[in-house]
């Protein structure tokens, strides 16, 4: 009975979402102050009934009632508790089912929060997110319904994916989710603000918190994903250009631009008509992803063709929200009013030069990707588009944005100094040069491009760090009254410089991994020995154990350094027993930022296995780097304060040549 | 009853919240720009502020008020001439219809044509408890006893054929090994083991494969399955006369009318030709009755719950036809009773038993043998039941 209640509390917010949809818009356009409350209260509803069917999915799971297909497919009686819970979604209608809860959790997020609304905006605002949520709940109630039912029931479950049974993957897709669902609010706020035919500053002010959280939630999701593909999948990568990874990426670069151009919306009222295309573009690619990851089409077109329900179900709410979204943006972007005006060099310049990057990026990423389907449907040749793509064009397309990262807070709004920018850099360019070389030193012998990634890097760092000082004045004042100043900044600015950095030290991350990282393969006998790193590794032995739904092989490894034992690691290999899976539980032990990875391969018939050994070096510092990003985020986010851009006068009277925003 | 109640409890509490704002007095909607006044009014403040903690510089902030306080004077002036309208009661009313008649009707159309609701909830601790006849959980709970106890041979032997029959070769494998192992060898464990690492196999008879099934032979020579499968391993093997000269042999001990004879005679001629068919166990394992074929496992392993039943009731099916056929095989009936109890379907399974018993009287050891299975499924003969 529970188990039916979840089920028909889900086709209640179907109805809900339906009212939600109808209901606020009519009255916004008819001026009707009550019907456009009926979205407020229909909001906290469809989310009260979502979460219900939720809570009972979740139940389904942890009781283990195998007579819900869902969990019967998805878990096992002996499953440890945590994975009963993340089971729920780790699998298709689950994951469905959280997407949905995510999006109605804003809905009703907006709903509360929005009184500062006009009622009009929010009202709008409700009514789009309720288009989604009709179009993802049909979605969910006709072609992946998590309440179907098995008769009889079986005796056990078909076990939880093995890969999926890590902690990394039960917090991975909620964290995704947030970020990819959060941006649903900035497309309904575009859709809204174009259906009312009227975009200013403020409407960036409202818009800028959404973004900036889903864009911190989506940081750490992506993050989180690529640490578990490191660590889980026993590859030593942290990164594959899959088409999965990409599909998270793609928002995340359209997000960024976003969250940038927004800034310069919300504080010179310039930009209007890009941001709200950004709005757009950056849901639809969390939509794009949505539908490459669940139709099944990224497996194989042809297994796409065989069961097409899902896909093309999926494509027709792709094409019926981008579609529309972008009809009415052709047909109102004329009638928006231009915004303000600014020099090519000035902080707006700056961000349009990022945005222009990010969504070239952006775009490079989904040729990528989706070339090779396209490819499959039209020929039936299967290719794949590899790193080497993804490296030559997305690192190349990165370097001068990251070039001109630090000089984007230095510039002024309106009208900016370069030069005065390039002087006041000219230390954090220094120190970039000075430990690049260091790095180089250190690690002798690697390749020129690495000494300029890392210079690169501290230069993204440094000059992050330079922007706080200026702005504290430091050596002009004396150091208490820069302390008080510093301490004065706006939280904005603090998440400004901490974002930048984070990608300073992601940079460094990823160029000292790429270039210094050794890997070792050799065939390994107890009491063998083996040099990474600088550290020596003795092979002690293997060992069996059980699990408590699975058998594992642990190979035992001392780690010394001159000598002097060090620490000891277990690298195993796992053979989950319902599926009759294996897995590998890779070996880590980090030293500083840098890691020792160890994953086991096959064992030799005279009594040796095979053994892969990566030194890791400076690898921590890629999600090191996405912390300071979050942490930026998150500073940035409690600032509730509202900036203005405050035009610096030209030193020299010139004549200037201003460029109209759009 | 209860479910229909709390089904109604829901979806008014739902319509309650959705009119409340429709019940609430008429109000006034705002200035559709009012809000925009307050924010231009904060940012003006904040530059105020700014100025005051010496962040930018006089002349800046003049510039920036003189930009902040031009939206100002728009927004205010956009406040001042928009015209305010009250909602319509005859809308209001209209809207609160819709609520009150669209909630259930929706609800209940969809839930109806999708939902269960005479499926009751399963929960495993609940069914363990009181497992009553239901297949799943004894085997999921002879499972489970297994897993705390691997030692415990006589439920390896009682899941191994199970196994097999629903398609979870690997398993079955798995579990005739264990109970060889734990309990000894029996020709009825060694074919099965056999009969398991062919059908893994995809039909190719593997040493192991052909190690069990000598041991089987000299438990119960003549054999005729397992002589069967040793010759057509020599026949994988290429080794041709000595394949040739194997069938032959079965073909000797055979009775005139026995069902393995067209296929045996099959191999003969085809090894006579010379014509060197690239042969596998798979036909073999076809033609012993009632086997799934490797075809029939692989596609068992990618079926839906539902296909799956009905490729089992297919197998079984056969069996019943082929046993109505050849009533002497003691192992065909086991199989069939067996079949029909774990698919649930007693009439079936008590239906066999007596056919079984008719063929095999009580009073013999195979009768008994028989007697013996039906009490542990908790079986009577057909003419008891009712």
């Amino acid at each position: 009975m529970i188990i039916e209640l979840g089920h028909y509390a889900l086709v209640l917010a179907l109805a809900t979402s339906i009212l939600q949809s109808l209901l606020p818009i009519f009255g916004a356009l008819r001026g009707d102050r009550s019907l456009m409350q009926v979205g407020t209260t229909a909001a906290l509803a469809t989310f009260g009934l979502v979460a219900v069917s939720f809570a009972v999915l979740t139940y389904a799971h942890v009781t283990s009632d195998f007579s819900v297909q869902n969990v019967w497919e998805n878990s096992h009686s002996l499953i440890p508790l945590i994975y009963k819970y993340s089971g729920v979604w780790g699998n298709h209608e689950g994951s469905m089912l959280l997407w949905m809860l995510i999006l109605t959790f804003f809905s009703a997020l907006v709903a509360t929060f929005g009184r500062n609304l006009p009622e009009t905006l929010k009202a709008n605002v409700l009514s789009v997110q309720a288009w989604i949520a009709t179009a993802f709940c049909l979605f969910i109630l006709l072609t992946s319904n998590p309440f179907a039912r098995l008769l009889p029931a079986p005796g056990d479950g078909k076990d939880l994916n093995p890969v999926l049974q890590d902690i990394g993957l039960a917090i991975h897709p909620p964290l995704l989710y947030l970020g990819y669902v959060g941006f649903s609010v900035c497309f309904s706020f575009a859709v809204a603000a174009l259906i009312e035919g009227r975009i200013d500053a403020a409407w960036a002010r409202w818009v800028r918190p959404w973004a900036l959280a889903a864009w911190t939630c989506l940081t750490a999701g992506i993050s989180m994903g690529s640490y578990w593909a490191y660590y889980e999948l026993g590859w030593g990568g942290w990164w594959f250009w899959d088409p999965v990874e990409n599909a998270s990426f793609m928002p995340w670069l359209a997000g960024t631009a976003l969250l940038h151009s927004a800034l310069v919306m919300e504080k010179r009222e310039a930009l209007k008509i890009w941001t709200v295309l950004l709005a757009i573009m950056t849901f639809s690619m969390s939509l794009l992803g949505t539908f490459l990851v669940r139709s099944g089409v990224l497996t194989s077109v042809h297994a796409f063709a065989t069961d097409p329900t899902r896909g093309v179900f999926i494509l027709a709410i792709l094409v019926f929200f981008i579609g529309g979204a972008l009809s009415l943006f052709a047909f109102r972007a004329t009638h928006l009013k231009a915004g303000g005006l600014f020099a090519p060099i000035s902080r707006e310049g700056a961000l349009v030069f990022n945005n222009l990057i990010l969504t070239t990026a952006a775009a490079t990423v989904l040729t990528g990707t989706l070339y090779p389907l396209v490819l499959e449907a039209l020929t039936g040749s299967k290719i794949s588009v590899g790193p080497p793509f993804f490296n030559m064009t997305f690192g190349l397309l990165m370097l001068p944005l990251l070039l001109a990262v630090p000089f984007g807070p230095l510039l002024a709004w309106k009208r900016g100094d370069l030069f005065g920018a390039g002087q006041r850099l000219f230390a954090a360019v220094g120190i970039g040069l000075l430990i690049g070389g260091i790095v180089y030193y250190v690690e002798h012998g690697g390749p020129i491009m690495a000494l300029f990634g890392i210079a690169l890097g501290v230069y993204l760092i440094a000059g992050s760090l330079t922007d706080l000082a200026l702005r504290a004045g430091l050596g002009k004042v004396s150091g208490s009254v820069a302390f008080r100043r510093l301490k004065g900044l706006p939280r904005s600015a603090f998440g400004t410089s901490l974002a930048h950095m984070g990608l300073g030290v992601t940079l460094i991350g990823i160029v000292a991994v790429t270039a210094f990282e050794t890997e070792h393969v050799v065939e390994m006998k107890p009491g063998m020995t083996t040099e990474a790193g600088g550290y020596t590794l003795r092979f002690d032995g293997m060992r069996q154990s059980n699990g408590p739904n699975y058998t594992e092989d642990s190979g035992h490894f001392t780690v010394s350094i001159g000598g002097v034992n060090v620490t000891e690691m277990w690298s195993s290999k796992r053979l989950y027993t319902a599926r009759r899976m294996p897995t590998t539980e890779a070996g880590i032990r980090s030293f500083g930022a840098s890691q020792l990875y160890v994953s086991l391969g096959d064992a030799m018939a005279d009594g040796g296995v095979v053994v892969r050994i990566w030194w890791k070096p400076f690898i921590l510092c890629i999600w090191g780097g996405t912390l300071f990003m979050i942490a930026g985020g998150v500073v940035s986010l409690s600032d509730r304060r509202l900036r203005v851009g405050a035009p610096s006068r030209a030193k020299k009277p010139k004549k200037l040549v201003l460029e109209p925003a759009e | 009853m209860l479910f229909w109640i709390l089904v109604a409890i829901l979806t008014a509490a739902v319509a309650v919240v959705l009119l409340l704002p429709l019940l609430r007095a008429n109000a006034r909607a705002e200035a559709p720009r009012s809000h925009d006044v307050e924010v231009y009014r904060d940012q003006l403040d904040e530059l105020t502020r700014d100025e005051k903690a010496g962040l930018i510089s006089g002349d800046d902030a003049e510039f920036a008020r003189a930009e902040v306080a031009r939206r100002l004077l728009a927004a205010s002036d956009a406040v001042k001439t928009s015209e305010t309208r009250t909602s319509s009661r005859r809308v209001n009313r209209l809207a609160q219809l819709c609520i009150i008649v669209f909630l259930p009707a929706l609800g209940l159309c969809l839930y109806l044509t999708t939902g269960r609701p005479d499926v009751p909830d399963a929960p495993l601790s609940a069914r363990l408890a009181n497992p009553g006849d239901d297949p799943n959980i004894l085997i999921a709970q002879a499972e489970q006893k297994l897993a705390k106890n691997p030692e415990d041979g006589a439920g390896w032997d009682l899941l191994a054929p199970i196994y097999y029959r629903t398609g979870r070769i690997e398993d079955a494998a798995v579990a005739f090994d264990r109970a060889i192992r734990l309990l000894g060898p029996t020709p009825t464990r060694l074919g099965g083991y056999a009969e398991s690492l062919i059908a893994l196999s995809g039909g190719l008879i593997t040493t192991d494969a052909q190690t069990a099934l000598q041991k089987l032979l000299v438990l119960q020579p003549n054999d005729p399955r397992a002589e069967f499968y040793l010759a057509l391993a020599l026949k994988q093997d290429g080794k041709k006369d000595e394949a040739l000269a194997a069938f032959n042999t079965l073909v000797a001990q055979s009775p005139k009318d026995a069902p393995w004879l067209p296929l045996v005679n099959e191999h003969i001629a085809g090894l006579k030709d010379g014509a060197a068919t690239p042969d596998t166990g798979r036909q073999a394992a076809e033609s012993a009755p009632g086997n799934p074929t490797s075809d029939d496992i692989a596609a068992a392993e990618t079926m839906s719950a539902g296909d799956r039943r009905t490729m089992i009731q297919g197998m079984v099916d056969s069996l019943s036809g082929k046993l109505k056929e050849d009533p002497a095989n003691f192992e065909g009936w086991m199989r069939l009773v067996r079949s029909y109890s774990v698919l649930d379907q007693k009439d079936k399974a008590a239906d066999a038993l007596k056919q079984g018993l008719a063929a095999f009287p009580a009073s013999g050891a195979e009768g008994k043998q028989l007697l013996a299975l039906a009490a542990e499924l908790g079986l009577k003969p057909a003419g008891e039941t009712k």
